[in-house]
């Protein structure tokens, strides 16, 4: 009897028990599932900053062609990682993009060289064979030469592909001067034994690189939740300021295919913290100066047909309250972190 | 045929083609219509006015378009040249071995049924840059269509005939050249039409995969770019050339297997009869 009336009570008090509180989900779509690429991600969701803001991640199968704009558009996405060309070319197609936070804010995309090859700026290219990771590429190639007076007819353009192995042969084998690509392109080429230079013109790297990017309607719809993401997401940029060890360590854990290669693991994570830290005063900020200096060279090449304002897609009303948290909290809840895991 | 028959048959096509543009006329108008109210995403779905302006931009203004269409096409045709010449000998091998035919077929339908998608990778990592790794794509694709259906046509031949020509003392060259070979080229030129537009689609998947030049890095180009309208110009350039090289199949068809239309049985019968009868009167002179 006794029994029964505990096993009553505990079913009663369980009826009535204040329900935790629903987590939302944001659907977001980037480049790359988890990784040490875009580690704010990662280190948030380690430290519960996510779960803070009453947000879970689900992140959308990203490997694909399409435009990641199209997953807005169909309201599969809240919110999509987009580069600066992407926007632009949204922006012209007559989407109502609106750029709020800027992921990285230098481009990851660049030239590397074998390090064996003596080869150290872009004039030096002239006459050679030289190879682009995708043809999206191109584009990066063209800049980087027109930043010596070159252009394309000047060299031997051919597609290599994505494979890791199939760039590090064309290096090997010297079937290529150089390779017009991204950081996680010659950071597999030197996981496959190669050892590169980058010899990236500033003109190619002084844009923004990834962005985050929601529709009008999205951002009116769904504020507080985006509001929420970019606050846990700025948080987790930070702990790379101040414990990288830290950030090392989440990575480890969260993503070990990246650290299969310890050598290249701490690599590839020194490149994404370069990428990933705001330059800014405030992380994320958008940089309106920035957005309207790259768009002549993209003009120049085809990538864009018209110089758009920047005003017309940049939004920066996520930006204060995405900064809006104590450093000195974060810092306490890393250091509690460090200590009962390392 | 009497000019009135002549008259009736072409009056005949002609309405049939009228109406064909009629529906056509009509679904065009419909998607703009549908267009224009804001019943289709325009920037997903353009409507046809702007697919045609995408036309005039690819083949009038900027003229971008003619070398992209000459790679893939050189591209496709040399992998048909290479997987379909590969496929024939094979076959003809086959079918006159059964012992080679024994150890060609298991490794043919493992080809076949590999996804050529799957392979890309492979291919490009052997083949490296250029037109090669795209030519090569396009012979593995459109090999088996080719091998499977000559190897049915030489090993279906009719036995009355085939023992018609034993009984008059046919060699075995004769019997395969005067007897095989006419059988089966119906059925090996069906089996070339389907592997001719299947080599176009391998090259296609390769240029996706890995390449500067062809009609599928331009459509990639103008997708990425949402330029939707451009980018499907490009795919009906596609299937332009995808109908070119059926039809040059088509041609060689009606050459060669002319004894399957009256018509060009016909002319190919008075031909014969004009050459030998003027062999006879050289040889009476």
């Amino acid at each position: 009897m006794t029994h029964l009336i505990r096993a009553l009570l505990l079913g009663g008090v369980t009826l009535f028990a204040v329900p935790a509180a629903a987590q939302q989900t944001i659907n977001a779509v980037m480049p790359k599932q988890r990784s040490a690429n875009y580690f704010p991600l990662i280190v948030a969701e380690a430290l519960g900053y996510f779960e803070e803001e009453g947000i879970a991640v689900n992140l959308l199968p990203s490997d694909t062609p399409i435009p990641f704009v199209n997953f807005l558009r169909n309201g599969q996405a809240h919110i999509a990682m987009m580069d600066s060309a992407e926007v632009l070319q949204a922006e012209a197609a007559g989407v109502p993009v609106n750029v709020i936070y800027e992921v990285m804010q230098t481009a990851p995309d660049g030239i590397a060289v074998s390090a064996e090859s003596g080869i150290t700026d872009v004039a030096e290219l002239e006459g050679t064979v030289v190879g682009l990771v995708s043809d999206r590429d191109l584009v990066t190639m063209q800049i980087a030469l027109d930043a010596r007076d070159l252009t394309t007819d000047d060299v031997t353009v051919v597609v290599v592909g994505e494979a890791g192995p199939t760039l590090a042969a064309a290096f090997r084998d010297q079937t290529v001067s150089a390779i017009a690509g991204s950081g996680p392109d010659w950071l597999a080429i030197q996981a496959n034994g190669i050892a590169i230079d980058l010899i990236t013109p500033s003109e190619v790297s002084a844009k923004p690189g990834n962005t985050f990017v929601a529709l009008d309607e999205g951002i009116a719809d769904n504020a507080d939740l985006l509001e929420g993401y970019l606050r846990a997401w700025s948080k987790g940029m930070y702990v790379a300021k101040i414990a990288p060890d830290v950030v090392a360590e989440i990575a480890r854990t969260a993503v070990p295919e990246e650290w299969e290669d310890p050598t290249f693991g701490e690599q590839y994570l020194a490149n994404a913290i370069r990428l990933n830290v705001s330059i800014t005063d405030l992380a994320g900020d958008l940089q309106t100066q920035v957005w309207s200096d790259i768009q002549p060279a993209m003009q120049q090449f085809g990538l864009i047909k018209e110089i758009v304002d920047p005003a017309q897609f940049l939004d920066n009303r996520f930006i204060t309250p995405a900064n809006d948290w104590s450093r000195e909290e974060v810092a306490s809840e890393v250091e509690a972190w460090r200590e009962a895991n390392m | 045929m009497t000019p009135r028959i002549d008259f009736l048959s072409f009056a005949g096509r002609g309405v049939a083609l009228t109406k064909h543009l009629a529906v056509f006329a009509a679904l065009m108008a419909l998607w703009e219509f549908a267009a224009r109210f804001g019943l289709v995403d325009t920037i997903l779905l353009p409507p046809p006015r702007q697919i045609a302006q995408g036309l005039i931009q690819l083949y009038i203004e900027n003229r971008e378009i003619y070398w992209h269409f000459w790679v893939t096409f050189l591209e496709a045709l040399g992998g048909f040249l290479i997987g379909g010449g590969l496929g024939l000998i094979l076959a003809v091998g086959s079918a006159q071995s059964p012992s080679f035919r024994r150890y060609v077929a298991p490794y043919a339908i493992a080809l076949n049924v590999t996804p050529g998608l799957a392979l890309t990778p492979i291919i490009i990592a052997w083949f490296g840059f250029g037109m090669s790794s795209k030519v090569a794509l396009g012979a593995i694709v459109c090999f088996f269509p080719v091998f499977v259906n000559t190897l049915i046509g030489l090993t279906r031949t009719d036995e009355d005939t085939l023992e018609m020509f034993r009984s008059l003392g046919a060699s075995r060259w004769q019997t395969f050249l005067k007897l095989q070979v006419p059988e089966a080229l119906p059925i090996t030129f069906a089996g070339c039409k389907i592997a001719i537009t299947t080599a176009l689609v391998g090259a296609v998947v390769a240029e996706f995969s890995q390449g500067t030049a062809g009609i599928g890095i331009l459509m990639q180009r103008f997708a990425f770019a949402l330029d939707m309208s451009s980018a499907i110009a490009a795919l009906l350039s596609m299937s332009l050339l995808g109908l070119i090289l059926f039809y040059l199949i088509e041609i060689l068809d009606d050459l060669i297997v002319f004894w399957r239309r009256d018509r060009r049985m016909e002319a190919v019968g008075r031909r014969r009869q004009a050459r030998w009868e003027a062999g006879l009167s050289k040889s009476r002179d």
